[in-house]
């Protein structure tokens, strides 16, 4: 296999980090760049080369739709911090989870059940804030790209937090689990304006754009 | 307006270019400051072309390769000269205040 070859292949393998449709577009036109930019003889892409190319994929995943409104811009900034905060809770319940048992079996000694439904209890908070997170990462991906579900997901995460909220106030969270419920709150206060921003009528447009040149009748039964 | 966007569109003022030849004209625009890879190059130009500031002018087949030239929009254009006039004004508002001796210096 020539050098140029053995080049090229190496190249295609980084231009698949990027959507398929760029690739559709500009696949063959980047390559052509690629190669012409390299050295004499070279047949691995080079480290710099290499991170630009994973770079300029990451800025395309991440690019907004167009004709994105400004409320839906800081809702999306609201709800990547709002998976920040639900990863730093599930470091926080990890951390804190010697100090709540100790507490609870301080203020319940010799309650083995009360130990036990801590322990039940800790294994859903990890899995329901490691959820949050990954939930999170997919409904900032879905909104920037203007899909309406991911705004349902966001209400309904929104929902999930005021519930645990709610729950852990009335068992007396905020005796035993200070910073749990610190973090919970910073989580709250990040989703309340990033789900009233969504659901603004300026919002609503970009996620359920008028469509264009379809009659009433069509819309409703659809076209033939 | 980012830098490498405002360099891309100074590059095609002058008229089209294709990929390689945006990323030479770049680096003398710069003074070989800005030195453009296929990455970021692609990932503007995909946006700037999205965003109606430049357009595909043509495409030709070399050495078996494709090379498609881009041109600047009238709104790029537009874009392009008001970008240039803000910073212009921050420049003479940087030089004005300066000391004489070295606004001179830089001028």
């Amino acid at each position: 296999m020539s050098e140029q070859a053995s080049l090229e292949r190496r190249y295609r393998r980084l231009l698949a980090w990027y959507p398929r449709s760029f690739r559709r577009k500009n696949e063959e036109e980047i390559l052509a760049v690629l190669l012409a930019c390299a050295q004499e003889g070279q047949q691995r892409p080079g480290l710099a080369a290499s991170a630009d190319m994973i770079k300029g994929a990451l800025q395309v995943w991440l690019r907004p739709a167009p004709g994105q409104p400004h409320s839906v811009r800081i809702a999306i900034r609201l709800v990547c911090a709002g998976a920040v905060a639900q990863l730093a809770t599930m470091i926080m319940i990890v951390a804190t989870a010697g100090r709540v048992r100790s507490a609870i079996a301080r203020g319940y000694p010799g309650l083995a059940a009360a130990q036990h439904d801590v322990k039940t209890m800790l294994v859903v908070h990890y899995a329901g804030a490691a959820l949050g997170v990954v939930l999170c990462l997919v409904a900032t991906y879905a909104l920037m790209r203007g899909r309406d579900w991911a705004r349902i997901v966001v209400a309904a995460d929104f929902g999930w937090i005021t519930l645990n909220m709610l729950y852990t106030t009335l068992q007396g969270g905020a005796v035993y689990a200070p910073a749990d419920m610190v973090a919970g709150t910073v989580e709250w206060l990040l989703f309340l304006p990033a789900c009233v921003l969504l659901f603004t009528a300026t919002s609503g447009r970009f996620y359920q754009p008028e469509p264009r040149g379809v009659t009433a009748w069509q819309g409703t039964f659809g076209t033939m | 307006m980012q830098e490498a966007t405002y360099l891309i569109l100074t590059a095609l003022a002058a008229g089209s270019q294709h990929g390689y030849g945006i990323i030479v004209d770049v680096s003398e625009i710069s003074g070989g400051r800005v030195r453009l890879r296929a990455g970021t190059l692609y990932a503007a130009l995909d946006r700037l072309r999205e965003d109606g500031l430049i357009a595909v002018d043509r495409e030709e087949i070399v050495d078996n390769r494709l090379r498609r030239y881009y041109r600047l929009t009238p709104e790029g254009e537009k874009r392009l000269a008001d970008e240039a006039a803000r910073l212009h004004a921050n420049a003479m508002a940087a030089m004005r205040r300066l000391k004489p001796g070295l606004a001179t210096g830089m001028a």
